[in-house]
């Protein structure tokens, strides 16, 4: 599959802050991809570069295997930090705009202020709107173009539970159209629930990418108690080649596995060396979990 | 450039600022011409000298030079609008160049100043008009009525110097105090200091030249003789200041975050 989104070396200073450094990472098509930080990590840095509005001060990017232009463009929506409207407009003249921005048929308006719920509020002045209704308009300005690929910068922020939900429902069905989302987000439960890929930041550095499911299956402990004292079990666990860490824990051993071990392999290991082990469990570290030990990592 | 121009209108018509200071600047022509010409000089009403064709073009575009701080004023409220809305950053992403958007704000500011020129020969056809005296000699309503293509000239480049100071500090009250401090105070002081040859070219006093006192005579009599631009001579670079100011801008926009 082609790459939508192909960033090399992208960097970015702002006076004594490097708030990118370096990052490096190709956005594959069709895919939702997770640009996963804490606040001030370069996620909307990131974003602002390849959006064409923050000057970086390094490395290129491309979209669609060339540089941004108008014609790229048009082929992105984008949702950036804030919903950015003229207050003293409705939803709908600001659509208007946007569509006219963007040189899209008015005739898209109604479709799309249906989708996000907002019909009926369309003769409203924005300033008038809550702030997920702020949030959703901008949804749907970015949808307006029926773009290839959408960029939403914290799209659930500001939402209740329920418009959380309902963002979701959304973005899953985009991408159900195989469209390809780029999302930058804090909340891990968001890109745990949503995306296929993901990205970890932390101070403007890349910590960690790939699918969500090689990140999350990389690091499974493992935890084997029984068949023979932990000792011995402990002993052997350091001679195994694809064993990264063996340490004992409240009467079980627990082991770190290199990336793409299968716990059966662990298992026969053991079977060979004449011992049969009382019990195997392997524990998928939650993505949070997971998450604080990539941004903890060498912070120090 | 249309287009562009389609867009901002969409912006503008609704806006009650537009409308509040366009009215204002309306009204305070009106009524910046009529008080010239009712001031009584010996006894006898200045307007009826003032108000004859085609004197009164050059009267009329003198006057009106002195309310061409409003338009700036509003300019600058526009573009500060746009960062405070953050809606400038939104049109890049959605498929503006950075000189599209110099180029929509330009065109707003030629359709203002037209609108006004407009209104200020409209103006002018009145009271000229309703002071007509028959005298015999039937020059052409009409000559000299190239004062207000200067004024109009004129006003671009006030416009164009504020879109400049908006785009350069952003925000709406310290473009309004620099824009006003410059055209008011700063360029005089710095005038004051520099021989006549080089501060005619100045900024403000070549914009200034385009719509000369029709009395100079008599002001200059009184405040000493300085060297300015007749309105043709400043015609050239006050179009260069406007340009300039739009090339300034644009440059702004490409150097800086958004």
């Amino acid at each position: 599959m082609a790459d939508i989104l192909d960033i090399q070396g992208l960097s970015k200073r702002y006076g004594a802050v490097q708030a990118l450094d370096q990052l490096t990472i190709k956005v594959p098509e069709g895919s939702i991809y997770g640009l996963l930080g804490p606040n001030g990590s370069g996620k909307t840095t990131t974003l602002g570069i390849v959006l064409d509005v923050i000057n970086a001060s390094a490395g290129t990017y491309q979209w669609f295997g060339q540089p941004t232009s108008k014609s790229t463009k048009r082929r992105i929506g984008a949702l950036l930090e804030t919903p950015n409207f003229y207050p003293y407009l409705t939803g709908e003249e600001n659509l208007r705009i946007t569509a006219d921005v963007k040189r899209v048929d008015h005739a898209r308006i109604p479709g799309v202020l249906q989708t996000v719920g907002l019909a009926h509020r369309r003769g409203d002045k924005f300033k008038g709107y809550s702030l997920g209704m702020k949030q959703r308009l901008a949804i749907g300005a970015a949808l307006l173009g029926d773009p290839e690929v959408l960029v939403l910068d914290e799209p659930t922020n500001g939402l209740d539970p329920e418009g959380i939900a309902e963002v979701r429902q959304l973005i899953i069905s985009i991408a159900a159209q195989g469209k390809t989302i780029i999302l930058a987000s804090h909340l891990l439960d968001e890109v745990e629930k949503v995306c296929t890929h993901m990205a970890v930041l932390r101070s403007g550095k890349l910590k960690a990418q790939g699918p969500v499911s090689s990140i999350m299956a990389a690091h499974d402990l493992v935890f084997i108690s029984g068949g023979a004292p932990l000792d011995t079990l402990l002993q052997i666990a350091r001679t195994l080649p694809f064993v990264t860490e063996a340490r004992p824990v409240n009467q079980q051993l627990q082991l770190t596995l290199r990336p793409e071990t299968d716990s059966s392999e662990l298992n026969r290991a053991f079977f060979s060396q004449g011992i049969a082990l009382g019990q195997l469990v392997v524990r998928k570290k939650s993505l949070e979990s997971q998450f604080l030990e990539i941004i903890k990592a060498d912070s120090v | 450039m249309t287009s562009l121009l389609r867009i901002e209108l969409r912006k503008l018509l609704p806006y009650s600022t537009f409308w509040v200071l366009l009215v204002l600047q309306c009204f305070l022509l009106f009524i910046f011409f009529y008080a010239r010409g009712n001031v009584m000089v010996n006894g006898q009403m200045a307007g009826a000298e003032l108000y004859q064709f085609p004197k009164l073009w050059m009267h009329l575009a003198y006057v009106s030079s002195f309310l061409n701080l409003i338009p700036g004023i509003l300019i600058i409220i526009l573009i500060s609008d746009e960062y405070a809305f953050r809606t400038l950053r939104q049109q890049v992403i959605d498929g503006f160049s950075r000189a599209n958007l110099v180029q929509a704000k330009y065109s707003v500011i030629l359709l203002l100043a037209a609108l006004l020129a407009l209104y200020v020969v409209f103006l002018g056809l009145g009271f000229g008009l309703y002071h007509r005296q028959d005298t015999g000699n039937d020059t052409s309503m009409f000559s000299n009525v190239q004062a207000i293509f200067y004024y109009l000239v004129q006003l671009v480049g006030y416009m164009s110097l504020a879109m400049f100071i908006a785009f350069l500090v952003r925000k709406t009250g310290l473009a309004i105090m620099l824009f006003m401090a410059y055209t008011l105070v700063v360029e005089r002081l710095i005038q004051w200091k520099t021989p006549d040859q080089i501060d005619q070219y100045f900024p403000m006093k070549t914009l200034g030249a385009l719509t000369p006192n029709p009395h100079a005579e008599v002001e200059q009599l009184m405040l000493g003789v300085t060297e300015t631009l007749s309105p043709l001579q400043a015609l050239a670079p006050a179009i260069l200041y406007v340009t300039l100011f739009c090339f300034l801008s644009y440059q702004l926009l490409r150097s800086r975050d958004l």
